[in-house]
């Protein structure tokens, strides 16, 4: 096969993903929130609700393509693909299994947290561009919030690569194989339990989820950034957001719980493997989508506090701790 | 309570919750069953025979707070009465069950039909009753009950 061809194949079986996913994703929060909520979610499109995504995107797409009058209009068009683009581009470091995965990079995990940085200036050029007050606010929030988290998140998986020796996402994956004590997965969430917590509450921030939604704020800032977006631009943000969760959970699933491993059956088939992985990430997402129903969000100046204060140093320490324990064993 | 706790019994509270199972009554396919005595719109009460029981007294009429009972009867010379039409304007009624306390003969009730959205305003004036003779004052007065019983009062 041509490599061009392989190339155009790849990307577009990751664009699939990442569409698939997010119609999947959207319909999951509104039933899962709706369960939280005593409610059913939707129920009328299609057997319980299941075809009302695919509703609402084909409402987006015919819905007019819009520009508030005093928007920057430049800005206001290319907003939407600066923070869609990353998240797309995030996806090619993820590795689903040995055989299965879009590129094998070996500063894989460095290049998804590189790639997830610029989605914070896409939000900014939205929120200015807006030309709206809350859409400012929005966007300075989301911002501030997340170039404060980002820190944590990547320091909070170095523990994972000093004692894997590498920042392949495969060869992470590799090194969790094998059983402790005969039955023990050796997954890094058993080391690294608290680099675990510090990377799920920085990763709460970078996805911009309750408790530290900030930039969305609904009883605040009505809908933040996305305020004067519609139609499908309005969709890309959404699109984008959904497939963050996807990335996040899927590095978490990755980097703290064996991937594509399936535990006690090292021989498992490359299909049961993806498939065991996709599970990890979808409980990962549910687990988001479970903080999100439940607690209340937080001011940003608490948020930033916590982040700045608390987070980072604490990542630092647990670097420190992890590095003296290896030097100590070896 | 060490620190952080309380964020996990909210989880753990939601968690429950979730498994609560939703109390969403789909309203077009489920309904509630209504309590027996639900008041919704007033609507007349027949006998056995299929007759109303309706003489025209105009009890409901005065104890009406909203005033949206009218009934327009005309009195035969033999004291009879006819009544041309008993209107009720649901959209006004605030279903208070008045008029039901009020009324002599057990003509009306408080129905359950709680259905009443209509898509044109004057459907909300309803006739109850139109173009009928009124019942009968002595057939209609209920029986009741004396002490000591036995003597026939008719």
């Amino acid at each position: 096969m041509s490599p061009y061809l392989e190339v155009l194949l790849k990307a577009l079986a990751a664009l699939g993903l990442m569409l698939v996913n997010g119609v999947v994703l959207i319909y999951m929060l509104r039933k899962v929130l709706g369960h939280f909520h005593l409610r059913l979610g939707p129920m009328r499109v299609g057997w319980h609700g299941t075809l009302q995504t695919i509703a609402d995107v084909v409402k987006l797409l015919t819905k007019e393509d819009f520009n508030p009058s005093l928007t920057d209009k430049a800005l206001f068009v290319v907003a939407p693909f600066v923070v869609f683009v990353p998240s797309f581009m995030a996806y090619l470091a993820l590795p689903f299994h040995e055989s299965l995965k879009f590129a094998d990079l070996d500063n894989g995990l460095f290049y998804v947290f590189g790639v997830l940085a610029i989605v914070p200036v896409g939000v900014l050029m939205a929120g200015w561009a807006s030309n709206s007050k809350w859409s400012l606010i929005g966007g300075m929030r989301a911002t501030a919030q997340q170039i404060a988290y980002e820190v944590p998140l990547l320091l909070s998986v170095l523990g994972v690569v000093l004692i894997a020796g590498s920042l392949n996402l495969a060869e992470i994956v590799r090194t969790q194989q094998g059983l402790w004590l005969g039955f023990i997965p050796r997954w890094y969430i058993i080391p690294q339990f608290p680099a675990f917590v510090l990377f799920l509450i920085a990763g709460l921030a970078e996805l911009n989820q309750t408790p530290f939604d900030m930039s969305e704020a609904e009883s605040e800032l009505v809908a933040g950034f996305v305020n004067e977006y519609s139609g499908m631009k309005f969709a890309f943000f959404f699109l984008a957001e959904f497939s963050n969760s996807f990335i996040i959970s899927a590095l978490a699933a990755t980097v703290f719980f064996g991937g594509w491993l399936v535990p006690w059956y090292p021989d498992a088939p490359a299909w049961l493997c993806a498939m065991v992985f996709l599970i990890k990430t979808y409980v990962g997402i549910f687990v988001l989508m479970w903080i999100r129903g439940t607690l209340p969000r937080i001011r940003i100046d608490q948020l930033l506090a916590y982040g700045w204060k608390v987070l980072i140093p604490a990542s630092l320490v647990w670097i420190l701790v992890t590095g003296f324990v290896l030097k100590a064993v070896a | 309570m060490p620190f952080g706790t309380g964020l996990l019994q909210g989880l753990s509270v939601a968690f429950r919750n979730l498994l609560r199972g939703p109390i969403t009554v789909q309203y077009p396919d489920e309904r509630i069953e209504l309590p027996e005595r639900a008041r919704w719109a007033v609507r007349p009460k027949y006998a056995e025979d299929g007759a109303h029981k309706c003489t025209a007294c105009m009890n409901c009429v005065r104890a009406c707070p909203d005033e949206i009972l009218a009934l327009d009867f005309t009195t035969r010379e033999d004291k009879t009465k006819h009544i041309d039409s008993l209107t009720y304007e649901a959209g006004a009624c605030m279903m208070c069950g008045l008029c039901v306390e009020v009324c002599p003969f057990d003509a009306i009730k408080m129905s359950h039909d709680y259905e009443l959205a209509v898509i044109d305003a004057n459907e909300m004036l309803e006739e109850l009753l139109a173009d009928v003779d009124a019942a009968s004052v002595r057939k209609e007065r209920p029986e009741t009950p004396v002490a000591g019983g036995g003597t026939d009062v008719g």
